[in-house]
């Protein structure tokens, strides 16, 4: 592994570390300079790596916002920016999705997320917007494990991916024909079709258990009203 | 004290000379430097590269340049269903005045209130506008053609061939509601934010209904690519809508709510909350939500077009050319998908005209109550014709309608419940003569 | 209040096909395309003001317009109104100002100093006239109200009265019917009978 590498993946903890709320506002500033630090050698990295790669660039762009949005889904104090990087991060993911061809995937991640869940927790954050942020949207729990935890993670896929042999690196996806939804579908409904229905009842018992919870007895209906 | 020279430019202006001649002027001069440059663009028409961009770029000016006569027409058909005549002060029968609105718009004072969240409010009018005009990526416009100068070419005038085409305008339509929602949160005003919260949760609920009936369909055709849907009802000449009525109903609907179209405009009900979400916002901006409103319209219409109007097709019941791909059969099919889509804008027109907004809670109930349980078992029926190899035999699909329609009437009439939610059994009214 | 005064309703059973709503929607749409089509209707009704009027369409609806206010005058010639301010408390955009002082006349207890009408704020709903009971304000047909400044707009007592003056003849005042006390100023109140129009 090169030292570049482990240099940018340390800036990014380090720089994450700082920045998270809940540390003083200096501080903060500081760990968003190490970032951009970390952004900027990552930048420099990818334009010599695929500097002979025009169709490269969009990739190269989709992760760099995906990744700057995931930053600051962590970082903002304000909830409702954190769901709109969110929005951004999904967004992103799903462009370099429809790069690789997984045209379901990209749809499906759109709907359900942008589309559905982001759109709820939106609804949740601005009705419970009150008039000064609360202490939980301006201090992050546990910074120190949470950054050390994600530099493990992100090390270890790094290393593997950098340990693969270079033909494997370079290897185009394979181009898959005929319809994108028939190859996701026809597996789905033969060969794992166990696991797909198991999937289904989790769901449904999923939603049984929301309604029961949701549903409060009738007599203290009105008193949970305030 | 009657100022003569503004009557007299107004005179000029109101002259049918005037805007037919300078409509004849333009038209001229535009097909001449077409004529004179055909040379240069020749080889990008024949590029199945170029050809879909030309394509973009052509569709959304005109889509564009449409929203602002959908403007005037819908201001038209306003005041004809009034009694009144609509705008007829600017050019000639009025027709000025989509150029008179779109300079009022950008000459007037754009205010930022001082205790707005600033960026949303500035990003909220550009992503309702972004997301409303992305949908049109994968209209099949006028199917394929083969060029007299280029026989072994097949250019699409499809933007996008996306293997997942609906679920694309499911995606595109799901995300419509954030400018909403943000202009409603960035305004700081409690009545915006009525705007926002309502439109949330009213784009939740009919993405319901819109997805039940689109299932309908897909189980029919059994392709999610919106050319292959267009192509199957042109070559049988069986429009879906004939096939799959009360799903078109659904998806009808469903487009009304997902467009914030009369009668489900709850989130910016003039009379309860000022404008709603879009109160604090003035000149471009406004403007640009506006303008978001009857793109989101065009593209509701045209994905209803493509899905159950048989897109391009020109004729029902008839396969005329279906499977042509000369130049001239894509004029025909453009003008007729065009025709379809202004049908369509104008039944949206007709409709707000006609019916009143509804109430929050009846809303509701008509998407939870109505509209899902009459699509879970349309899908349920469906499927069973789709098992049966049923699903595009006319009498089977008119049969499992009418045998839904039928369910939903007597529903009706046992429940005593209208489908707004109202009770049969209210209790008397007293009324005490003055 | 008796027995037999409460109305009792009961709302129509609505049918099957009602609850569904959609053959009213399809009803509702008919209405509207016919109003659509229907152009002679349309012409009928719309008046094009610049160049054409509602005097020159045969006084369209103008015996019940709503517009510019008057004061009017009594018999005697002075200013009807009694300053009872009932017209600027029923008045919903508060667009009335009244002083009001000592009467010179002995038949009544006030009259107005100053009346003011601000005519941009006024929405011309006609309440005011509904609330007096002496019949003194009186909305005219007239519609064409043009100033160049705000000021000019705020009407005040003798503008009022002016208007009266050039109204009267399309709109004469008519005995105020709400009081007994009959046509205010100088008159036996036997003489007065209410309801019966009279050229003032």
């Amino acid at each position: 592994m090169p030292i570049l590498l482990i240099l940018m993946l340390v800036l990014g903890a380090v720089g994450l570390f700082l920045a998270l709320p809940g540390g003083r506002a200096d501080l903060s500033r500081l760990g968003l300079l190490v970032l951009a630090i970390g952004a900027a050698l990552l930048v420099a990295g990818l334009t010599q790596q695929l500097a002979g790669e025009p169709g490269q660039a969009l990739f190269a762009g989709c992760s760099l916002v995906a990744l700057l949005a995931a930053l600051r889904v962590v970082t903002h104090r304000k909830p409702v920016y954190s769901a709109l990087y969110f929005v951004l991060l999904v967004v992103a993911v799903s462009i370099l999705l429809v790069r690789m061809q997984a045209e379901f995937v990209f749809g499906a991640l759109l709907i359900v997320y942008a589309g559905a869940i982001l759109v709820t927790y939106l609804f949740v954050i601005m009705l419970a917007q009150q008039a000064r942020p609360a202490p939980y949207d301006t201090r992050s729990r546990e910074p120190l494990w949470g950054c050390l935890a994600g530099f493990v993670l992100l090390t270890q896929v790094a290393a593997y991916v950098y340990r693969r042999p270079a033909s494997e690196q370079a290897a185009v996806l394979p181009r898959v024909g005929g319809d994108a939804i028939l190859n996701v579908a026809t597996p789905l409904l033969t060969h794992y079709v166990v696991g797909l229905e198991i999937v289904g009842v989790l769901l449904l018992a999923a939603l049984v258990g929301a309604i029961a919870i949701a549903r409060r007895p009738a007599a203290t209906a009105d008193e949970g009203e305030d | 004290m009657q100022d003569p020279v503004v009557f007299r430019v107004e005179r000029i202006l109101r002259s049918p000379w005037l805007i037919f001649g300078a409509g004849a002027v333009l038209a001229g001069a535009l097909a001449l430097a077409l004529w004179l440059l055909f040379p240069l663009y020749k080889g990008l028409l024949a590029d199945p590269f170029w050809f879909p961009i030309l394509v973009m770029a052509i569709m959304l000016n005109l889509i564009l340049s449409s929203t602002a006569i959908c403007i005037l027409a819908e201001r038209k058909i306003a005041g004809f269903t009034q009694d009144r005549f609509g705008p007829n002060r600017v050019g000639f029968w009025g027709l000025l005045q989509p150029l008179a609105d779109g300079l009022k718009f950008l000459l007037k004072e754009d205010i930022i209130p001082t205790q707005v969240d600033k960026p949303l409010f500035l990003l909220a009018p550009a992503m309702a506008l972004i997301i409303s005009l992305s949908g049109f990526a994968v209209i099949p416009w006028a199917g394929e053609v083969r060029w007299p100068w280029a026989p072994d070419t097949l250019v699409s005038t499809q933007v996008a061939s996306l293997d997942i085409g609906v679920l694309y305008v499911l995606a595109v339509a799901s995300l419509g509601v954030y400018g909403v929602v943000l202009a409603g949160y960035a305004s700081n005003n409690k009545y915006a934010f009525y705007g926002g919260v309502r439109a949330a949760a009213q784009m939740i609920s009919y993405e319901l209904p819109l997805g039940l009936g689109l299932l309908c369909l897909l189980l029919t055709s059994g392709s999610l690519r919106l050319e292959e849907v267009v192509r199957q009802q042109a070559q049988s000449g069986m429009w879906y809508v004939f096939l799959h009525p009360l799903p078109f109903l659904l998806i009808l609907v469903s487009s009304f709510a997902e467009a914030n179209r009369v009668p489900f405009d709850l989130a910016e009900a003039e009379q309860e909350l000022v404008g709603g979400f879009h109160t604090e916002y003035s000149s471009m901006k406004f403007a640009l939500f506006f303008l978001a409103e009857y793109a989101h319209m065009i593209t509701g219409s045209a994905v209803l077009v493509a899905l159950f109007c048989g897109g391009w097709a020109p004729l029902p019941f008839s396969s005329w050319l279906a499977d042509s791909t000369a130049w001239w059969a894509l004029l025909i099919k453009l003008g007729a998908y065009l025709a379809k889509v202004a049908v369509c804008i104008g039944l949206f027109m007709l409709v707000r005209w006609t019916i009143p907004r509804f109430r929050f809670d009846q809303l509701m109930r008509i998407a939870w109550l109505s509209l899902v349980p009459v699509g879970i078992a349309l899908v349920a029926g469906t499927a069973t014709l789709t098992v049966l190899g049923l699903q595009r035999t006319w009498w089977a699909c008119l049969g499992l309608n009418l045998v839904a329609l039928l369910g939903m009437l007597w529903t009706a009439a046992r429940s005593g419940r209208t489908v707004t939610g109202r009770q049969d059994d209210l209790p008397d009214i007293h009324v005490e003569p003055a | 209040m008796k027995e037999e005064d409460v109305l009792v309703l009961q709302e129509p059973r609505l049918t099957a096909a009602e609850r569904l709503y959609l053959p009213q929607i399809l009803d509702g749409m008919g209405t509207t395309l016919r109003h659509m089509f229907d152009l002679g209707r349309r012409q009928e009704t719309v008046c094009q003001y610049p160049e054409d009027t509602r005097e020159g369409r045969g006084e369209l609806r103008l015996a019940t317009y709503r517009g510019v206010h008057r004061l009017n005058k009594d018999p005697d010639g002075r200013v009807a109104c009694v300053a009872c301010f009932m017209c600027s408390t029923a008045c919903p955009a508060h667009c009335i100002h009244i002083e009001a002082g000592e009467s010179p006349w002995p038949d009544r207890e006030k009259y107005p100093v100053k009346f003011e009408i601000d005519e941009l704020r006024c929405i011309y709903c006609g309440m005011c006239e509904e609330a007096c009971p002496v019949d003194a304000i009186k909305l005219t047909p007239n519609y064409e109200l043009v100033g160049r400044t705000r000021a000019e707009l705020i009407f005040d007592k003798a503008k009022l009265l002016q208007v009266f003056e050039e109204t009267k003849a399309v709109k004469p005042r008519k005995n105020p019917a709400v009081t007994d006390y009959g046509l205010t100023g100088g008159q036996p109140r036997a003489v007065a009978q209410p309801n019966v129009e009279r050229k003032v």
